[in-house]
């Protein structure tokens, strides 16, 4: 029985009923909606393509503007404790360092920044010194009484000495940790007296006039210039310091290009030219390995350095807004999100709806690579004893890179082949490993070596135990391929495949107590030397950076005899060798080094990707339909 | 009244008290330590240590738990671990656009579902209210995530009618503009639930003999229904709006981070992923009191709209 009313037909009161209240409900969304479609139009598509294509934006007074996007959002911008790369991006725009790269060079090479020439390298890499340019300012600020204040050689000496404040809760001290003559000593001074002693000189770090730093260090160090080119060494000044004693993060006052604008947290970060920036002229010659290098040279050549006079950017983490936004105009260069590659670039081109529009893509080899370790005092997988090795080559050679690419990752990296990725002095490009995906001879070594397969076709080990590759990661859908990936590779040499699964956090710190069995991790270069990338398996890096707790006295042998030398044949040879007593230990298995892939509308004019130089709006260009109006 | 306010508000204290030992308890034994977080690429664990001792999560137990309870009672939960930013500036400054998609959202939401129920229990068995329920019961099957990939998609990009993404610095651009498109979906996805669940409410009511009373003495039906049967109904209702409030704290986490809306979603997220501590325990203790606070305004409702009910 249906209970219709008693008056009338349902529908006729039906009717009154939703218009009465729908009038209310509705009526107030649809206004809204309304409002919406009439209210979005400040990225009109239609930017002419090629060479002539201008910038989308309308800025009211004549600035040049580009938008860009970071896929995380940012932490703060102290130099010091900028521990996230988009943070550091900023960071290297606002505060000079000493060197930086040159933007085209390949390999890459330093030029100064805020010094006036290289630094003069004297008793044999031990002695560094450092003329800083003149009319370097930082910008104005309270701190100096509403002024701006020339960098002297003291600032960068207080910036050096900063890394020892443990109340910043510094992340970058391991650069210079323990390298300066004496200011180790100054800090444990420091410490004992409850305090550090700010004014007190350190004896490695030598004022020598107001524009003339002299640094010693403990021994001799040639990749010492890449430290002096590190972000996180930017120069800041003491009153500021001072001034925001906890929050520098939050008021970045330096003199380089940019200072920061407008900040809403996580959500667009504004820099502004810094009108008191000393300049410079653009001038960089093409690599030769690259054609587009012309390109760029011929359109950015003479011109001044930092042409964009605001630099938006946008914290996006999902990467569907990412790209969309890209497509719409509302971005001017992407790192193409991964899921979208194969949208992007469609058989090694730009997609054709993309190249209408005149956008190029730079695609290259990050420098870094990632990789499986083995804990080294691990009871089953660690150890130099003869069948521990043969087990680790034997998983090593069961794991199939190729398939990682292919479906992981989306034929997006290439195999990890060294233990110095492309890109970084030091990288050996004709190496070829000798330990490749092999399940047939990864069987046969371990057959050889006593693991033999119980009565369900798994191995046991040598005296009688249950075998297991137990893999942590954490719980994502991504570490889930790996886990199909591997647990499939085992399978095929016998072995029991385990996923352990934690927070990041804890594996970190489990990893720094030796705890964890087997890991994969990842380094992306500080600085392009392969001394960066050795040093993760040197013992004396244990709980440090060295997470898979490898030991070895040849190794660490090596690694002493090359950390004095400089970039050259001589150490060449010595990272030949110590890549072979990686190879013959097996502490770890290289996996692969990922692509990026930046995709650039044809506004912007001279945009490269450089592999570790980050703030590199410094160094290009955007076409404007009203640029120089209002100035 | 006021004596029943008071006796409310001071069983607000044991509860809460239970809600800072929970949030300790899973903070100590599942949260992570964030000073491996902090430190960076490369420490040591002289760093660590020192990381630990300034974040306090060195100290015993005891003394961490008694610096919480402070924090609670004070409301200042200092500094956030990873970011150094102030947490109530945290709040000052994310809540607003949280607010600013979850208050819209929740009176069209309300209104549309209301209306609709109230239609769709009007005309109980007919093709319109087994359509209608059909529908519900699908668009309620379908994930959010799926509403914003397509919703994003196709009305923002595709027909350019909303912004992809982003957020603006004046009240109603953000309204009208950016807030538009993350209402739209958030409402889309509601309303089928809210519908379904009114609609029983409403059909209790329906049948009752007082409605039919009603009918008997000559009431309009637009009388019948707003008034008498709304307002008989409007008790289940107002515990379901009321339980839907504190949400309004924590945001729209997917919506937010979608369409890069610096709400307190993301950045409870953020936080999550952070281990950052501070923020957590801000969230958790302002959402743990909005609730018990509905909780009582919802009483308090139901006496305004019943003066039958009893507060003892």
């Amino acid at each position: 029985m249906t209970n219709w009313p008693l008056t009338s037909h349902p529908t006729a009161h039906l009717r009154r009923v939703l218009t009465s209240c729908l009038i209310g409900g509705v009526g107030l969304s649809a206004l809204a909606l309304l409002a919406s479609i009439g209210g979005c139009g400040d990225t009109a598509p239609g930017a002419a393509m090629g060479s002539n294509a201008v910038s989308p934006v309308t800025a009211a007074d004549g600035k040049k503007v580009v938008r860009l996007e970071f896929r995380a959002a940012e932490s703060g911008f102290d130099p010091a404790t900028a521990h996230d790369l988009y943070s550091s991006i900023v960071v290297d725009g606002i505060f000079d360092t000493i060197l930086t790269y040159d933007y085209l060079a390949q390999p890459a090479k330093l030029v100064p920044k805020l010094a006036s020439e290289m630094p003069l390298v004297e008793d044999g890499g031990k002695r560094w010194t450092i003329k800083l340019v003149k009319g370097a300012y930082f910008s104005p600020h309270e701190a100096f009484g509403g002024k701006k204040r020339e960098v002297t050689a003291s600032d960068v000496a207080y910036s050096f000495k900063r890394h020892f404040d443990d109340s910043i809760k510094p992340v970058w001290r391991f650069l210079i940790d323990g390298k300066i003559v004496g200011l180790n000593a100054w800090f444990d001074k420091g410490k004992k007296a409850d305090g550090l002693a700010w004014d007190e000189p350190v004896a490695g770090l030598e004022v020598l006039d107001s524009h003339t730093l002299r640094i010693t260090l403990t021994k001799p160090d040639f990749n010492f210039s890449y430290v002096l080119a590190h972000v996180a060494m930017g120069i800041v000044a003491r009153e500021v310091v001072e001034k925001y004693p906890n929050d520098v993060q939050s008021h970045p006052i330096g003199s380089s290009a940019y200072y920061l604008k407008e900040w809403s947290r996580g959500q667009k970060i504004v820099l502004e030219k810094n009108p008191y920036w000393r300049g410079g002229t653009w001038d960089f010659k093409a690599s030769g390995k690259d054609p587009y290098d012309e390109v760029i040279v011929k359109a950015m050549q003479g011109k001044p350095l930092a042409p964009i006079d605001r630099v938006e950017i946008y914290p996006i983490e999902e990467a569907q807004t990412r790209w969309l936004a890209f497509k719409n105009k509302q971005i001017d260069v992407i790192h193409i999100p991964e899921p979208f590659i194969k949208q992007a670039i469609v058989s090694g081109k730009v997609a054709p709806e993309l190249a209408a529009e005149g956008a190029r893509v730079q695609r290259l080899l990050d420098p870094e690579y990632t990789y499986n370790y083995f804990q080294w005092n691990d009871a089953v997988w660690g150890g130099s004893e003869l069948h521990k090795i043969a087990l680790r080559r034997a998983a090593a050679m069961a794991i199939n890179r190729e398939d990682e690419i292919e479906i992981i990752r989306k034929g997006n990296a290439v195999r990890a082949e060294f233990l110095v990725p492309p890109g970084v002095a030091g990288h050996k490009a004709d190496f070829v490993s000798n330990i490749t995906y092999n399940p047939v001879l990864a069987n046969a070594l371990l057959d050889k070596f006593g693991y033999k397969k119980g009565a369900d076709g798994l191995r046991m080990t040598p005296d009688g135990k249950t075998l297991t590759f137990k893999y942590t990661s954490t719980p994502t859908a991504a570490e889930r391929e790996f886990d199909e990936l591997y647990s499939k590779n085992m399978a095929a040499i016998g072995i029991r495949y385990e996923a352990e699964k934690e927070k990041f956090a804890d594996s970190i710190k489990r990893e720094k107590r030796c705890q964890i069995t087997i890991r994969g991790a990842s380094w992306i270069a500080d600085y392009l030397d392969g001394d960066n990338f050795m040093q993760l398996l040197y013992s004396k890096n244990i709980g440090e950076s060295n997470n898979g707790c490898y030991k070895s006295a040849v190794y660490d042998k090596l690694y002493e005899q090359s950390a004095v030398l400089p970039d050259g044949p001589e150490r060449d040879k010595l990272y030949i060798e110590m890549q072979k007593q990686f190879e013959a230990d097996t502490p770890w298995v290289l996996g692969v080094t990922r692509y990026r892939n930046q995709m650039i509308y044809p506004w912007v004019v001279g945009y490269k990707k450089h592999p570790v130089l980050l703030a590199d709006y410094l160094y290009f260009d955007v076409n404007m339909a009203n640029s120089g109006k209002g100035k | 009244m006021m004596a029943y306010i008071v006796r409310r508000l001071w069983q607000i204290l044991p509860t809460m008290a239970g809600v800072i030992l929970l949030i300790f308890f899973l903070f100590n034994v599942v949260g992570g330590d964030p000073a491996y977080l902090l430190a960076g690429k490369i420490s040591n664990p002289e760093q660590i240590a020192n990381i630990r001792k300034q974040l306090g999560i060195d100290e015993p137990y005891w003394v961490q738990l008694w610096i919480f309870v402070k924090q609670v009672v004070t409301f200042d939960f200092g500094s956030s671990w990873s970011t150094n930013e102030v947490v109530s500036r945290i709040f000052a400054t994310r809540l607003p656009a949280s607010l600013m998609i979850g208050i819209p959202l929740l009176v069209l939401e309300t209104i549309i579902a209301v209306c609709v129920a109230l239609a769709v229990a009007y005309v109980r068995g007919s093709f319109t209210d087994r359509a209608a329920m059909v529908t519900c019961t699908v668009a309620q099957s379908i994930s959010i995530l799926v509403y914003i990939i397509v919703f994003q998609y196709v009305l923002a990009y595709k027909f350019g009618w909303f912004p992809v993404q982003g957020w603006g610095n004046g009240f109603f651009e953000n309204l009208f503009k950016f807030a538009a498109l993350p209402v739209l979906i958030a409402l889309v996805v509601s309303l089928a639930p809210n519908i379904r669940l009114y609609r029983t409410f409403l059909l209790d009511e329906v049948n009752q003999d007082y409605v039919r009373t009603a009918r008997a003495k000559g009431l309009s039906e637009n009388r019948v229904m707003f008034v008498h049967v709304l307002r008989n109904a409007s008790i289940p209702i107002i515990t379901n709006l009321m339980i839907q409030l504190p949400g309004l704290l924590v945001g729209l986490f997917l919506i937010e981070r979608f369409f890069s809306v610096p709400g307190i979603g993301r950045e409870v997220i953020l936080a999550v992923e952070r281990s950052d501590f501070p923020v957590i325990k801000a969230v958790t203790v302002y959402v743990a009191l909005a609730t018990m606070l509905a909780n009582l305004a919802a009483d308090l409702m139901y006496k305004a709209v019943d003066p039958r009910v009893e507060l003892k």
